[in-house]
This record gives C-alpha cells, sequence and structure tokens, in this order.
C-alpha cells in the first residue's frame, strides 16, 4: 500500500496532463495560428531552448524578488501578530489598519509603487511584501489568541518566565496555524510578484513574458507562463514540507502531510 | 520560615466571585472557606458540579486571587504560581509538540537545572511513573492512562513541595483509575516514613476514591462553595490492598449523605 499509493498518484497526474496537453493540441490543430495558439510541442522547444538562454537570469531575478520581499513581509507579519497579542495598545492600533489595508490588495498599488520605485526591481519587491504581511498576520494573530490557557498555567506553575511562556509555549502552539498562514503569505506573493514585474519591472519571470510578448513569441510566453506554475508549485512544496517536519506532534498536520 | 507546627496550607475564610466579562454577572464560587493542611497530609475535596472544587484549587497553586480572604503556604500569601506547587490538570495539559521525555524536561529546564542533571532527572521520573520505552512519543500518540503517568512525571521532575491535582484520574476508565490510584498512593509513599510524604490537594468527584486515598476530606456544599465537613479518615496505612474495609464503606457512606440532595440537585440545575 505504502509503495503503491505514490505511484498510482503520479499515474493519476500523468493522466491528466496527458488529456490536457491532447486537448491544447487538437485545439491548436484547430485554430492553426502558432501567433494566437502555439501547440504543446511548439511551447516544449520553445522551454528547452529558452532554459539555455534567458529562463536561468530571469527565475534568479523572480527569486530575489521573492526572497527579499517574503521575507520581510512575513517578518513583520509576523512580528506585527506577536505585538498585537502582547499589547492591547498595539492590538487597537495596527490591527484595525491591517484590516483596512488588507482588501486593497498590493496589484491596486502597482501605479502609486511605479511612481514611488520607477521600472525597475523595487516594484516586485514592495508588492511581494505588501501581499505577503497579511495572510501571516492574520494567522499568527488567531494562532497566538487561540493558545489553550491551561498549557500557560502549566508552562507557569513548572517555573517558565513570561518570556520563555512566548518562546517555548506560545510560538510552538501556534506554529500550525503560523507556517498555514505562511504558505497563504506564499501563493498570494507568487501572484503579485508575477503582476508585478509584468508591468512595472525590468527583470524576472512576469517581466519575461511580458517582452516576448512585443514579439508576439507566445510560444516562448506560454513556456514562461509553465515556469512559473512549475516554480510556484515547488516553492509551495517546500514550505508543506517544512510544515509536516515542523508540526510532526500535531495529529492533524500529519494527514495533511501524507 | 515553615517549622513544624506552621500548616502546608492555610485558608482563611477565602471566597471568590467570578464576574462574567460579557454580562457583569457575577457568580459565587466560594464562601468563607477555611481549612489547614499539614505537611504531607493527603487531603481530598469532595463535592457536587459546582461547589467551587476546581476554583479552590487554582487559588492555591496562585492561578486566581481570592476576592476576600487569604490563602497561605508555608505562612506566606501566595502570590502567583510557584514550582513548589506542582499542578496536576484535569486534561493534563501537555505540551502536545513536546514529546514524553520533553514534557518531563519542561520543569526542570525552565528553573535552569544544567543539562546532565536534567536528563538524571527525566529519566528517574519516567521509569518512576512506568513510562520507560516511550520517551519519544508525542502526546497525541499516548493513552489517557499513560498521558496521566506523562502529567505525574512532569510534575515530579520539579519535586515540588506540594502536589495539586485536579481530578486527574477522571478521563481514564475505572480499571485504569483503580491502578493509578495504586501508583499514586505508591509514589506519594503510603508505606513509607510519613515524614517523607509530600502535601496533596486531591480534587475529585469519587467519594470512594477520596475515603481510599485520603488523610481528610473536605466535603464542599454547592452555590456558593462552603466547607459542609471535614471529615477525619481514620483507616489505617498502608491502604495499599485494603480497598474494601468496613470502615471505608461507612465513611463513604456518610459524606454521600453529605452531598446527596444537593448532587441530584445540581444534576437539575446543570444542562
Amino acid at each position: 500500500m505504502r509503495v503503491m499509493r505514490p505511484i498510482a498518484r503520479l499515474a493519476e497526474f500523468a493522466l491528466a496532463l496527458g488529456i490536457l496537453v491532447i486537448l491544447w493540441h487538437l485545439l491548436s490543430v484547430r485554430v492553426a495560428n502558432a501567433t494566437l495558439l502555439p501547440s504543446p510541442l511548439a511551447v516544449a522547444l520553445a522551454w528547452v531552448e529558452l532554459l539555455r538562454t534567458d529562463l536561468p537570469a530571469d527565475i534568479a531575478a523572480s527569486l530575489v524578488h521573492l526572497g527579499v520581499g517574503y521575507g520581510a513581509g512575513a517578518a513583520l507579519g509576523l512580528a506585527l501578530a506577536i505585538l498585537c497579542a502582547r499589547s492591547a495598545v498595539a492590538d487597537a492600533i495596527v490591527d484595525p489598519a491591517m484590516e483596512l489595508l488588507r482588501p486593497i490588495g498590493a496589484i491596486a498599488w502597482i501605479p502609486i509603487a511605479i511612481v514611488f520605485f520607477g521600472i525597475g526591481r523595487g516594484v516586485p519587491m514592495f508588492l511581494i511584501f505588501y501581499a505577503s504581511a497579511f495572510p501571516i498576520f492574520v494567522n499568527t494573530l488567531a494562532g497566538v489568541r487561540e493558545v489553550d490557557r491551561n498549557l500557560i498555567a502549566a508552562a507557569r506553575m513548572l517555573g517558565a518566565s513570561p518570556r520563555l511562556v512566548v518562546t517555548h509555549v506560545v510560538l510552538p502552539a501556534a506554529m500550525p496555524l503560523v507556517l498555514a498562514g505562511a504558505r497563504l503569505s506564499l501563493g498570494v506573493a507568487w501572484a503579485a510578484m508575477v503582476a508585478a514585474e509584468l508591468t512595472g519591472a525590468d527583470a524576472g519571470l512576469g517581466w519575461r513574458i511580458f517582452w516576448y510578448q512585443e514579439f508576439f513569441a507566445m510560444d516562448k510566453v506560454m513556456a514562461v507562463i509553465l515556469t512559473i506554475g512549475v516554480f510556484g508549485y515547488l516553492l509551495d512544496l517546500a514550505l508543506r514540507r517544512l510544515q509536516a517536519a515542523l508540526t510532526r506532534w500535531s495529529a492533524d498536520t500529519r494527514a495533511e502531510a501524507a | 520560615m515553615a517549622t513544624l507546627t506552621t500548616p502546608k496550607i492555610e485558608a482563611r475564610s477565602v471566597s471568590k466571585i467570578y464576574v462574567s466579562a460579557r454580562t457583569g454577572d457575577k457568580v459565587e464560587a466560594l464562601r468563607g472557606v477555611s481549612f489547614s493542611m499539614k505537611p504531607g497530609e493527603f487531603v481530598s475535596i469532595v463535592g457536587p458540579s459546582g461547589c467551587g472544587k476546581s476554583t479552590l484549587l487554582s487559588l492555591i497553586a496562585g492561578f486566581a486571587t481570592p476576592s476576600a480572604g487569604e490563602v497561605l503556604f508555608d505562612g506566606k500569601p501566595i502570590d502567583g504560581p510557584d514550582p513548589a506547587r506542582g499542578v496536576m490538570f484535569q486534561d493534563y495539559a501537555l505540551f502536545p509538540w513536546r514529546t514524553v521525555r520533553g514534557n518531563v524536561e519542561f520543569g526542570p529546564m525552565a528553573r535552569g537545572v544544567d543539562k546532565t542533571r536534567r536528563a538524571a532527572i527525566v529519566a528517574r521520573n519516567i521509569e518512576m511513573v512506568g513510562l520507560a520505552g516511550f520517551e519519544d512519543r508525542y502526546p497525541h500518540e499516548l493513552s489517557g492512562g499513560m498521558r496521566q503517568r506523562c502529567a505525574l512525571a512532569r510534575l515530579l521532575a520539579n519535586e515540588p513541595d506540594m502536589w495539586l491535582m485536579d481530578e486527574p484520574l477522571a478521563a481514564v476508565d475505572l480499571q485504569t483509575r483503580v491502578i493509578l490510584q495504586d501508583e499514586l498512593l505508591r509514589l506519594w509513599g503510603d508505606a513509607g516514613d510519613p515524614a517523607q510524604r509530600r502535601a496533596v490537594l486531591f480534587v475529585t468527584h469519587g467519594i470512594d476514591e477520596a475515603v481510599y486515598l485520603s488523610d481528610r476530606v473536605i466535603v464542599l456544599g454547592r452555590r456558593p462553595g462552603q466547607v459542609k465537613e471535614i471529615v477525619d479518615i481514620d483507616l489505617p496505612r498502608p491502604r495499599i490492598g485494603a480497598r474494601t474495609a468496613p470502615r471505608a464503606a461507612a465513611l463513604i457512606d456518610h459524606i454521600w449523605n453529605l452531598i446527596r440532595a444537593e448532587a441530584a440537585q445540581a444534576i437539575v440545575e446543570e444542562p
């Protein structure tokens, strides 16, 4: 059973992908216009070519945007949530501000970010930063607030200082929700990155889509889009693995990670 | 400092009123409760639902403060939780992200005991409660009885002066409970030198359990919680193996008669 399941899953995945590719191919034959809809084969060839030329630099640029923006955004979201949980004053100021900014969405800030930073690396970094901060903030705050008060009482009874209660009880107890927030943040950050690079940057995967669109090279546009999908999936997979490793103790995350 | 004549615990006219944060309603959980405990004494608190048993325990633990009156520990007013008064919680309150070893280690770690001594303390206490071989299990991988043992080992690892136990055996099945009662008595020193025993305050619903374990049983009435009677359990120790003494049956009957009417009332009032 244990060996069969991943294989069966892989087969399922291959089947779904195969059907999609066949449908795509049939549609491209019907449309018969390589600019409007390139065939899967043309996209695959374009992808192989791009991997040898432009893509490595684009992927690297996007990962830099993501690393800086997501790192700062997630850290800020986490820090603000802990601040709100610890201080009623901070909560009264920060929480409403976050709730007001959250529904605006990162993409709405693109014009302002372009004016502010100019076309370049600053726009995607800022947008990713903005998008990442909210999900992890909301989740961490919920996680910290839902900590079983008996666990805190138990820690204090055992001699834990207030600081130790935070680091050894509140944070680990909130960890499953914090990590779920980190994953949500990564998802919206990735989407914000593509949008920002497409409109306000001079490097990265999104920017490369824009670049090949100018040449009507839709096979290459599609190849870049596929790359975005694959890397988004891989990054989420990495976070999911981290989540499973850090919350081995929880009966429900164990089931989810399986 | 505490002398032989200083009570371990002294509660003086303790009252506790809870005010609901939402409605502002006041609930009087305890009214004018007074009693004292000698060092090494095993005292149980019994009473119907809503008599404030757990409230009394949390006041002594230092998780809450009395609305009136005072509670002294070794002659000094209680000011917050203290490792000297170890608590065993009704739902065990084990840290789910820590293994058995990690849970037992928490107290010595929090108090700054160095790593090598900590390892020895942990091993000894895990062995003592019969959890050797399960050190690396997480709480969710343990049965109810094993969680209970883990909570006990965590409490013992801190070598508290006093054990506060809030219905620790309520959530395990009857056979496990009987076994754990005997183990608790053995760990406390039922057959040993009375001078080596720790003071235990044991909250329970089980009158037979209270009689079997205790030196004295405090019987509380409900709404508000007040002391109805403090019953001396004049059964000889060691008690292990002597569950069905006729004298025990008479004491159980006596205590049950004290709370029967209110216990029935509690069933009607509480949904």
